[in-house]
């Protein structure tokens, strides 16, 4: 298999150096175009802010890692990038990196399955590029497959690994159906914006939020169907929601404990959920002694951020079977693209046929008869697949490129000559 | 027959013990595959026990409600019974080695020391009795079950404030929910209970010349009965919720303990029959 793969990650270079060869869709397009036109045949270029990565088939055997790079660096010129910033895969290793990057093992944040969109996204693009030949296709089933079973099977992505996540995720652990809760985030900067992206995406009842800067606030409420509570009012209605969330960088406390303790009377002991992802915080440390009131900070939230980052990296073993196991049925798939087995195939298959309607009907034939029907079919076979058997051949020279595995597939796919892995699927 | 209930005696335990290592063993390590089996061991379990208590109902012409360690047979199956409901119904799975274990403790004591007893008071053969006592025991069932959730609310409200993720946090259901299960839980057990009193006290004035309403079963029952009334009241009508809701029926548990004890071994009555 003769599939490339070159790859700046997470693990070989640090942010700005990924930023500096990060692609932009528009971009991607664009260096398809570029690749198709000079070095490859088909490929795929996933690029996220963890890693930029391009796989492909090379159109001849003069190309190599270091054409596609340079080709890269060419269309993305970017300073400081020497040799040790790519990592290199070919055949097997490229096609077992890809499934180990849908499958989230290979991410920063382990099981962290954003990336399985991403894949899917690149192959998509590769796609309406026509990027994506019969190898790319049969690759794309393959990951996405590795990719929905380390989810399903495993517990690779269970648990929040970010603080803002976390925090939605403990307050799951207090009340059973956010549709019913309220909540308030109170700065409406990065870290507060993930925080209300993330209980909307739990069907949080209604959403306020509150900002210094009011216009920050109103953007952002558009943007998640919120309500805006001036800031220098919101102190005096915090009893009206079950959750608040408070990221800013406000350098001194917000919420006193008195407020807390206030508002605690007013909503007649109902759980008030405090969760502060602020430095310096905004809540005062001491409303958690309060009855009632759940308040967490960055440290609390961080212990539950690594119990399940270490969880996840347990599963890592269970995830790497599946990847074993479909790799081993790609190239199982891959391997019976090659002519010969293909041949011998098909001519067993016309065999088998040939010798069932001779038995079927030998009663019909005179003894004498007998042995010339074995001939005469022999000899009919034998014409009907001679010249199926000499394009074959020819493609024995040039086997493994993506037109001899598409001619292959295709008379294996019409004559039903499934490979293990397609006669186990069916 | 008798040999076979003999049987059954000793096997109830080791079947009650089972389930619960099965529902512990998923508690601990949380695997998707043990969900179904866990609740068919239950499911056995009980079957056999229900049989049990048919066979021992016919055998010694009474229902097996004449003694302690027959009670105890019967709040057995009647809490894990309860509780298979509640898994049914709510699908929520992650309190179950908390209350087979007392249903496993019960059912060790009643097969240690549980004997045949054919010769019973021609009282204790009565059918009004008997619904009488299963009402009562299905209501003390509730209110046990009532009081797990409510304690197993306290742990994780606790484990929450104090930032313990472990075992507890990750395998609870969120408190809300246990909250709701503790005051179902008591208010099957309250409405059981009323049944209860309400045959007793038709019935008892008929069949016990010597009934008096301060007899100490009754007076320690009604005194159960009230603090229940008044916590699912004041749930009902909004005041009460949460922490101090769950920490009633864990103190309306202590209460029906501290009574049965002190009614049962410690005054004697026309209400004492063992």
């Amino acid at each position: 298999m003769n599939l490339l793969a070159i790859s700046i990650n997470h693990r070989t270079a640090p942010v700005e150096l990924r930023e500096a060869l990060f692609l932009k869709e528009d971009e991607a397009r664009s260096f398809i175009k570029l690749a198709r036109e000079n070095i490859l045949k088909e490929g795929l270029i996933l690029s996220t802010c963890n890693r930029t990565e391009i796989f492909g088939v090379p159109e001849g055997k003069e190309f190599n890692h270091r054409t596609i790079q340079e080709l890269l660096l060419r269309f993305k010129p970017a300073k400081n990038i020497t040799e040790e910033h790519f990592q290199k895969y070919f055949s097997r290793d490229a096609v077992k990196h890809l499934f180990s990057v849908a499958s989230g093992i290979d991410s920063l944040l382990v099981g962290d399955n954003q990336v399985f969109k991403q894949v899917k996204d690149s192959f998509q693009i590769a796609e309406e590029t026509s990027f994506a030949g019969y190898f790319m296709h049969r690759l794309f089933d393959s990951a996405i497959r590795v990719g929905k079973r380390a989810i399903s099977e495993t517990k690779i992505s269970d648990g929040a690994v970010t603080v803002s996540y976390a925090a939605v995720q403990l307050t799951e652990k207090i009340f059973s159906n956010l549709s019913k809760k309220t909540a308030l985030i109170i700065g409406a900067g990065e870290t507060g914006e993930i925080a209300a992206k993330h209980l909307a995406g739990k069907g949080i009842g209604s959403l306020a939020v509150t900002n210094r800067t009011h216009e920050k606030a109103e953007k952002l409420s558009q943007e998640l169907k919120a309500t805006v509570v001036p800031f220098s009012e919101f102190r005096e209605s915090i009893h009206n929601y079950d959750i608040i969330i408070s990221a800013t960088s406000s350098p001194e406390i917000l919420i006193s404990k008195d407020d807390v303790k206030k508002a605690v009377k007013k909503r007649n002991n109902e759980p008030f959920i405090l969760m502060d992802i602020a430095v310096p915080r905004d809540i005062d440390p001491e409303s958690k002694r309060l009855d009632y009131v759940f308040y967490h900070d960055l440290d609390s939230l961080n212990v539950i951020v690594e119990q399940n980052l270490i969880k996840r990296k347990a599963e890592i073993p269970k995830v790497e079977e599946i990847i074993e196991e479909e790799l081993n049925n790609f190239w199982e798939w891959y391997n019976s693209l090659q002519a010969a087995p293909a041949i011998k195939d098909l001519r067993d298959l016309f065999e088998e046929i040939r010798r069932e309607e001779v038995e079927k009907n030998i009663n019909k034939f005179s003894p004498d008869d007998r042995e010339k029907l074995d001939i005469i079919t022999k000899r009919i076979i034998n014409k009907i697949l001679h010249h199926p058997t000499i394009e074959l051949r020819k493609n024995d020279k040039e086997s493994g490129t993506s037109d001899s595995a598409a001619k292959i597939g295709t008379i294996r796919d019409l004559f039903g000559l499934g490979s293990k892995q397609n006669s186990d699927k069916k | 027959m008798i040999s076979v209930i003999h049987t059954i005696n000793i096997l109830l335990p080791i079947f009650y013990l089972a389930t619960l290592w099965v529902y512990f063993y998923d508690f601990i390590k949380g695997e998707k595959k043990l969900i179904n089996i866990k609740r068919v061991f239950l499911f056995i379990t009980l079957f056999l026990h229900l049989i049990y208590i048919v066979l021992r109902t016919v055998a010694f012409d009474h229902p097996p409600i004449t003694n302690v360690f027959e009670i105890f047979t019967i709040l057995a199956i009647t809490i894990s019974f309860s509780y298979f409901l509640v898994e049914l119904v709510s699908d929520i799975r992650g309190t179950g080695p908390f209350i087979i274990v007392l249903s496993f403790i019960f059912q060790l004591i009643s097969s240690l020391f549980i004997q045949d007893l054919v010769e019973v008071k021609d009282v204790l053969r009565s059918n009004l009795l008997g619904t009488h006592v299963i009402s009562a025991l299905l209501g003390y069932s509730g209110f046990t079950i009532s009081a797990v959730y409510g304690f197993l609310y306290l742990i994780l409200y606790k484990d929450i404030k104090l930032n313990k993720f472990g075992l507890i946090f990750n395998r609870l259901p969120n408190l809300e929910v246990l909250e709701r299960l503790s005051l179902y839980s008591a208010v099957i057990g309250f409405i059981a209970l009323t049944i209860g009193i309400v045959i007793g006290i038709i019935w008892l004035p008929m069949a016990f010349p010597k009934f008096s309403f301060l007899d100490p079963k009754l007076v320690g029952t009604s005194l159960v009965w009230l603090l229940y009334g008044i916590g699912i009241t004041s749930k009902v009508l909004g005041n009460w919720r949460g922490k101090r809701l769950v920490l009633l029926t864990i103190s309306g548990f202590l209460v029906a303990i501290i009574s049965t004890i002190l009614s049962n071994f410690l005054a004697q009555s026309f209400h004492s029959f063992y």
